[in-house]
């Protein structure tokens, strides 16, 4: 059902790093009823892109935030390349949702920052920042100020500054969320270009399924309460993706159904009883998000 | 002293008819500029501002300091920010009979009236500009590698800028007001604007009390326009933060 035209991923040499490992991820929060995400085990391959669905609340950022080592998990453990993650670091590179440009620098400053912060002599900087922008298409604006940028803009300097370190893993946290569906769509085009030029491992989280079918790799389908891997569904397609094309379209069927399920006790969870969302009959294409809302 | 400002001679007469008759106008008076430049208001300027630079330099890095270490460490934002508000709450000039007590009729003691007028303000101010500065920033930066002091150097000291450049300008204020109440009554060694101030008042002189009242309005006026305001509104055009006052 899901032909392969030859111009898969799959094809081409893999790149040598890149592994990011989860093993039996544990993370509860004080005051928290449940784990926010209990025994995860998540392996994805040098240049594999991830995409991490779920409602909210299912621990998504958590995960995250645990690959970036910006959060300890309470048990279990990550590592990249083998080497177990402890901190922060350039080479798990993260694209936020609400970008974290710095204000007071231009866009190219902002590029240039890890760079600066990894002492990389000012001449490779600013070639490597130039080849940055240029990848998403910001040569011409790369004096400008954040507040000067438009949201797709930003998200895309967010992107270059997480690239110009040259990751072995890029971290995105619902980037695309806040923008309108055009832009969406314009950086979910650029970013499938962008991974196919650098061929980074990519984990990437989601509460879109349209976002989810278009983009990844392999699709990890999160609970809620405690946030657990629910479902993993490999999306066979070949790269570049036709967004609208018929297969796309039915996969995101198949994978909705997936979710409706789930989406529903989320909802029935958080109603407390005293509200039942009716079963959907059909999400239908524009129905993208499950449960943003929640 | 009396024409100096286009006040009419016989002002203070009119109003205060049992006070000694103001200075008559010389016949051959030099002129207007000649007699500013080698009055007294020059110097008194000087001093003044020399102990104005001095006391707010000293107000500035205790209170940054103070403010940052409230926002750094929970304990002492909880012991000290309840204090630093009571104290912004009293007026300057009743820190003089303490630094009277302290450091004597000096130069100290108008210093300690100036710093104490305008420390806490800025203190409170700096610990609430930090403490809004988007935790995204410090991840951002975290993971970009700033780590250590470079993680305040590079990230958490610029994003705090608009907050200190507002904290500035109302701390110069404050400071302005305490050093010119400070030298009404500590300046032993009858120097600075404050001083001169009194010194209008010892003679009965209506007309150079007012003039020296309204040299410290345009002193105090011209520094917020010409240095403050401008800075705070770059900080907050470069931040994308909208229109300031």
């Amino acid at each position: 059902m899901f032909f392969n035209n030859g111009r898969s991923t799959n094809l081409k040499k893999p790149p040598a790093a890149g592994r990011l490992t989860l093993d039996r991820v544990c993370k509860r929060f004080a005051k928290s009823e449940h784990a926010a995400i209990q025994d995860i085990t998540l392996d994805c391959r040098p240049g594999e892109f991830v995409v991490v669905v779920g409602p909210s609340g299912s621990g998504k950022s958590t995960l995250l935030n645990i690959a970036a080592g910006m959060t300890r998990p309470d048990s279990g453990s990550a590592s990249l390349d083998g080497i177990p993650i402890t901190a922060p670091g350039p080479e798990r590179a993260m694209v936020f949702q609400d970008h974290g440009l710095f204000p007071w620098l231009t866009a190219a400053q902002n590029v240039e920052f890890g760079l600066k912060m990894a002492a990389v002599p000012p001449s490779e900087r600013s070639d490597r920042v130039a080849d940055a922008l240029r990848m998403v298409h910001l040569s011409g604006s790369s004096e400008k100020l954040v507040h000067e940028l438009s949201g797709g803009m930003r998200q895309r300097v967010a992107i270059a500054r997480a690239l110009v370190m040259n990751p072995a893993v890029l971290l995105m946290d619902e980037p695309f969320a806040s923008l309108d569906a055009q832009t969406r769509t314009l950086l979910h085009h650029q970013l499938q270009n962008l991974w196919g030029q650098t061929q980074k491992t990519i984990l990437f989280v989601t509460h879109s399924v349209g976002e989810a079918v278009r983009l990844a790799d392999r699709i990890i389908v999160l609970n809620t309460r405690p946030g657990r891997i629910r479902k993993e569904i490999c999306v066979e397609l070949a790269h570049p993706r036709v967004f609208d094309s018929p297969d796309i379209n039915e996969l995101a069927k198949l994978v909705r159904k997936e979710i409706e399920q789930e989406v529903n006790r989320a909802n029935a969870l958080a109603a407390e009883d005293s509200w039942r969302p009716e079963e959907t009959a059909d999400l239908g294409t524009f129905a993208d998000d499950v449960g943003s809302g929640i | 002293m009396l024409g100096m400002l286009g006040i009419p001679s016989g002002f203070g007469e009119r109003l205060h008819p049992g006070w000694p008759a103001p200075l008559e106008r010389e016949p051959n008076q030099p002129p207007l500029a000649w007699r500013i430049v080698h009055s007294q208001l020059i110097g008194a300027d000087i001093v003044s501002a020399i102990r104005l630079i001095v006391g707010f330099s000293i107000s500035i890095v205790v209170g940054a300091t103070l403010g940052t270490a409230m926002w750094r460490w929970s304990a002492l934002d909880e012991f000290l920010r309840p204090a630093f508000l009571g104290l912004q709450t009293l007026p300057s000039v009743c820190w003089v009979p303490l630094a009277v007590l302290v450091f004597g009729l000096n130069e100290t003691g108008i210093l300690f009236v100036l710093v104490m007028g305008s420390t806490f303000g800025i203190s409170i101010s700096m610990r609430d500009g930090l403490r809004a500065i988007p935790p995204l920033y410090r991840r951002a930066g975290l993971m970009m590698g700033a780590h250590g002091w470079r993680l305040y150097r590079y990230v958490l000291f610029p994003a705090s800028l608009p907050a200190l450049a507002s904290s500035l300008r109302q701390g110069f204020s404050f400071a302005w007001r305490s050093l010119m109440g400070a030298e009404l009554i500590l300046a032993a060694d009858r120097q600075g604007l404050g001083y001169l101030l009194e010194l209008g008042r010892d003679n009965g002189i209506i007309s150079q009390v007012v003039a020296v009242m309204i040299v410290m309005v345009i002193i105090g006026m011209l520094a917020d326009r010409l240095a403050f305001a401008p800075l705070e509104k770059r900080v907050h055009n470069r931040f994308g933060l909208g229109a300031v006052g």
